[in-house]
């Protein structure tokens, strides 16, 4: 639907007033929307999107239609969503989509979650590319305990390949000793 | 066989219940809000399928069902007894769900993801409630491979639950420290922790019947154990700070608590017409009673069960036609009569 006012650009923003039990409904575009007066409510739209996308809005950083105009044509291969449908509603289509936006998300997920490497359980049972289902490791306390050094040593080691990425070569070094120290742990555990 | 809700607590506590749930998708299908409802039966049929041995091997009984088959009603009522929740109610693709007799055990199928685990527990028992959930969960990985990944754990259709896919709840009566100014602000506050907490019952900023749940925010980055702990903590620190506000009250206004609590049971017995407010109020001055020993029941019976047996679909289920708002408050009343034991004189 184009925007009532303008005619020009696609209404995203519908406006109901109630006047006297007299119900209308408008639609206009966010530009309009923000040209007219809306009183009290007028601040909402000075922050370029509406309340109802502030989540949609932190997920996909800034605003997405005025930057990343070909970043939203991105697609996951497996399901069809696309970045901006991910971004609207805050929704994977598939588990695919984890790696295809990837790149587009980590640093929002790890705003959201405070965290991007999972820690704690994992499925007993995995289907390994290509092989046949397995077995992980059974006798449950020794395996927790086993997957948290893993994962910390996964943590380092990604910290280490962003140091070196990033040629902070004393960071990297202590990144090193840490997996270093962590391995030698392991072993002796074992 | 009594449902989870209707059995007693030995110990004497503000927790009334607690609830742990995983959130899984199979790896096969794409997840279900991108699934065609063809994909989506075929799915469904095939869970069904792998998962029919799952009572034998609990030794206990479960029931299956499609939800689109369930009645409008029913599945309302599914949702008070805290079985379903909102959005479950509102989607329109096939569903399932399989639970046992008691409801203490639930696996929703193609909800928000392929598989929602869920355990609830009388009391304070997360850790418990977690085991269960996690026999639950490794019966189906068995059968079905998840969609999980290395560094962002289980996969789930929104990024709020990925990772451990747990959401560890814990519901706590508050009536007193609710009552203070600054518990507002404390619960803002709460995020700080990484738990959120929010009014059970009652619309905006009113919570009828003074129940807050208690759940960890984030799902990515700390173990399954560390989460319940945390919201077990919460949970502990918030029962102990009511307790002492309530002990103080005691020593200073004992009769004016005794006198609240006999009248709102006075009400509760002889009412002819109650509104969901009053009821969850006075349900609420009772439950706080008990708990301080103030009344004993002569029948002992959850406080908690009266509240969820107040609730409107409930009450719908019960009559045998549809009840207009005058009638329910009605019926809300003529339900809380005979349902409410009598008090065993002081």
């Amino acid at each position: 639907m184009l925007c009532e006012r303008c005619k020009i650009r696609e209404a995203n923003i519908q406006y109901t007033e109630v006047i006297n039990g007299v119900k209308t409904e408008h639609n206009f575009c966010a530009q309009c929307a923000r040209e007219m007066d809306f009183g009290q409510y007028s601040a909402i739209f000075d922050g370029g999107f509406p309340l109802a996308q502030l989540l949609s809005g932190l997920l996909g950083g800034e605003a997405p239609v005025q930057k990343k105009g070909n970043l939203n044509q991105i697609a996951c291969p497996s399901c069809g969503t696309t970045y901006e449908e991910f971004v609207r509603n805050s929704c994977f289509g598939c588990a695919d989509c984890y790696s295809v936006f990837d790149l587009l998300i980590q640093d929002n997920i790890r705003q959201l979650q405070g965290s991007d490497c999972h820690k704690g359980k994992r499925p007993v049972y995995q289907k390994l590319s290509g092989e046949e289902e397995t077995r992980a490791e059974t006798e449950a306390g020794d395996n927790v305990q086993r997957s948290t050094a893993e994962d910390e040593i996964r943590m380092w080691d990604r910290k280490l390949k962003e140091a070196l990425r990033m040629e902070e070569y004393e960071t990297a070094a202590v990144c090193r000793d840490r997996i270093r120290a962590l391995r030698e742990g392991k072993e002796a555990d074992a | 066989m009594l449902k989870w809700f209707e059995q007693i607590e030995k110990e004497n506590s503000n927790i009334v219940y607690s609830k742990v749930r995983l959130a899984r998708n199979w790896s096969e299908y794409v997840f279900p809000f991108r699934l065609s409802p063809e994909k989506s039966g075929e799915m469904l049929s095939r869970l069904a399928e792998g998962l029919k041995d799952l009572g034998a091997e609990e030794e206990r009984d479960y029931e299956y069902a499609r939800l689109e088959e369930l009645t409008e009603l029913d599945r309302r009522a599914l949702k008070e007894r805290r079985i379903l929740n909102s959005s479950i109610l509102e989607r329109k693709a096939p569903m399932s769900l399989l639970i046992t007799r008691e409801e203490d055990i639930s696996v929703i199928m193609n909800g928000a993801d392929h598989i929602r685990i869920q355990v609830l527990l009388p009391g304070l028992h997360l850790a418990k409630a977690l085991k269960t959930a996690n026999r639950i969960d490794d019966y189906i990985n068995a059968r079905f491979t998840y969609a999980f990944d290395e560094k962002y754990g289980y996969l789930t259709s929104f990024p709020t639950n990925m990772g451990t896919g747990l959401r560890a709840t814990a519901v706590v009566h508050l009536p007193s420290l609710s009552m203070g100014k600054k518990f507002p602000a404390m619960l803002n506050d709460m995020g700080r922790f990484g738990v959120c907490i929010r009014g059970v019952y009652g619309e905006g900023r009113e919570n009828y019947g003074d129940l807050y749940e208690i759940s960890n925010q984030k799902t990515l980055g700390r173990t399954e154990k560390e989460l319940t702990d945390l919201v077990n903590k919460v949970a502990l620190q918030l029962n102990d700070q009511e307790n002492q506000i309530r002990e103080m009250s005691l020593k200073g206004h004992r009769l004016v608590r005794e006198d609240e609590v006999y009248k709102s049971y006075g009400v509760l017995k002889y009412a002819r017409r109650l509104s969901m407010k009053d009821a969850m109020t006075f349900l609420s001055q009772i439950m706080s009673g008990v708990c301080d020993g103030l009344v004993k029941l002569e029948d002992p019976c959850p406080v908690f069960r009266l509240m969820l047996g107040i609730q409107t679909a409930n009450l719908q289920k019960l009559s045998d036609r549809p009840l207009g708002k005058e009638e329910l408050d009605m019926a809300r009343a003529a339900y809380l009569r005979s349902e409410l034991p009598g008090l065993v004189s002081p």
